[in-house]
């Protein structure tokens, strides 16, 4: 396999996703800049859209030269190249001059000592307007070269709408992880507390993202089951690297979020702790990188080379090898156990935690509440990996079922709500006898409705 | 599937067992700390 682009079509595939979804991630870590007001966190994100500006270059040759190959296959659609050009110009362009503003600002706050106000709000502006029509250039981008999207949804037993939201979603836990331990090194380096909290939340959004985006993955495969072109072997390749990035991502996710709730309660961060979470998050980009790859062979035979040998074998590898062994009752029936412990512990802690912050148990510090979070935490790594063993028992089944999406989309907005409970500093000074503020309330009808609809939503999945 | 023996009723109670003891010696271990050096 290899990793480095070889033709302008990887290259255009590789590089156009940082100016487009990790645009969002650095307007996250400008607007938490903001919020913060941290002045090193701004000039990081100044750097970062400086950095974004310069990608439009790689992104503008190579999507150019890109369309003089693909005018070549008949299958693709001419006018639909054109239009997303078109747009990709224009997105390009207003992309340029963010960069160039963030890098003046840069420049000039150098030699005043302090950043302007209106500067720093023109780069938010103009990074709003790019990531706009980026959305727009991306969204026909993507229907290029994935003639299974314009199917006819009557002849789909699993509808493309899921291939269509993977080949989205995947984008954001490997191009957020790029981006989280981009700005985790560089908060190293400077010893900046908001920035390392801020990349360690950025761990946590992407480890919650990958099971989504597992999900999808594996609904994408039956969509694409039968479809001319695509190869189930080639399918399980992937697969089996999206397992070993899902426990990556895990292993992360966990470690930066139990650094998250351990420096709310001792007011700073253990350095081993910290290089734990980096070594982490190394390994892990290394594994997602090749799983990308993987992925982007399945469906882009323009990146292929002659030299590539992909696999031929469908029944090769962990992913079938796992399917047939939990379909043997003394395989699921422990892990189905374990699940049902799982979300035990998860709703028994959201439940506590939640009531405290709607006003229950006052007599009690919120900090004595947030102590609990671990329980959860725990009970939701339990349920991704049992959860994931599940799935693969009968994944047509399950992921046909109508509550099926639902429960994964609301598990990914319960587990990103709890942060809240572990970086607001309102509610952390909640004292006994005190309310929670308003927003914190919110927060925890948030979390009990999601976790609730999690349940509700996985048992009916043989019903409805 | 087949259902219901013995060794999976030993296999349930083997993985629950692991899972759990290994999820709350880590609860308390990340508790330790707090109780030992918080605010």
């Amino acid at each position: 396999m290899h990793l480095i682009p070889q033709s302008w079509s990887h290259l255009h595939i590789l590089v156009s996703v940082f100016p487009s979804i990790g645009l969002i991630f650095a307007l996250g870590f400008y607007v938490t800049a903001f919020a913060t007001n941290n002045a090193a966190m701004k000039r990081s994100c100044l750097v970062l859209f400086g950095i974004l500006g310069i990608l439009a270059i790689p992104t503008y040759f190579s999507g150019e030269r890109s369309m003089a190959v693909l005018s070549q296959d008949p299958k693709i659609s001419q006018d639909l190249m054109n239009t997303h050009f078109d747009w990709g110009v224009a997105s390009l362009a207003v992309l340029v001059m963010t960069g160039v503003a963030a890098l003046i600002e840069l420049w000039r706050s150098r030699r005043a000592e302090r950043l302007s106000n209106d500067a720093l709000h023109l780069v938010l502006g103009l990074a709003i307007v790019t990531l706009a029509l980026m959305i727009v250039v991306g969204e026909l981008g993507w229907e290029i070269n994935h003639h299974e999207l314009q199917l006819d949804p009557a002849t789909q037993r699993t509808p493309q709408a899921w291939s269509h939201v993977h080949i989205i979603l995947n984008h954001f836990p490997t191009v957020g992880f790029v981006f989280a331990l981009g700005f985790y090194i560089a908060a190293l380096v400077m010893n900046n507390v908001v920035m390392k909290r801020g990349s360690l939340v950025l761990f946590v959004i992407c480890a919650i993202l990958g099971v989504p985006t597992y999900v999808t993955g594996a609904a994408s495969m039956w969509a694409l089951t039968g479809v001319p072109g695509i190869s189930k072997a080639v399918i399980n390749a992937h697969r089996d690297m999206a397992l070993l990035t899902l426990f990556g991502l895990a292993f992360t996710g966990v470690a930066a979020w139990i650094e998250l709730w351990r420096f709310r309660h001792l007011g700073r961060f253990s350095n081993r702790s910290l290089y734990l979470v980096l070594a982490f998050a190394i390994i892990t980009l290394g594994v997602m990188a090749e799983t990308g790859h993987r992925g982007g062979q399945i469906n882009h035979p323009e990146i292929r080379l002659a030299t590539d040998v992909l696999p031929t074998d469908p029944k090769a590898g962990w992913s079938p090898a796992i399917e047939s062994l939990i379909n043997h009752v003394i395989w699921f029936v422990p892990w189905q156990t374990v699940h049902f412990f799982g979300f035990s512990l998860i709703f028994g802690t959201a439940l506590a935690v939640s009531l405290r912050v709607l006003g229950f148990w006052k007599s009690m510090p919120f900090s004595a509440v947030h102590r609990l979070l671990p329980l959860g935490v725990f009970g939701v790594v339990m349920n991704v990996f049992s959860g994931m063993l599940i799935l693969s028992a009968d994944s047509f089944r399950y992921l046909n079922a109508t509550t099926f999406a639902p429960k994964t989309a609301l598990i990914a907005i319960g587990a990103i709500a709890v942060l809240y409970f572990s970086l607001s500093e309102r509610l952390w000074t909640v004292k006994a006898g005190e309310d929670a503020p308003m927003s914190a309330k919110w927060v925890a009808a948030v979390v009990l409705l999601s976790w609730a609809g999690v349940i509700i939503g996985g048992r009916l999945i043989p019903y409805v | 599937m087949e259902y219901g023996n013995t060794a999976t009723m030993f296999m349930v109670i083997s993985v629950v067992s692991c899972v759990l003891g290994l999820a709350f010696v880590g609860i308390y271990y990340l508790n330790k700390t707090v109780d030992q050096n918080g605010r």
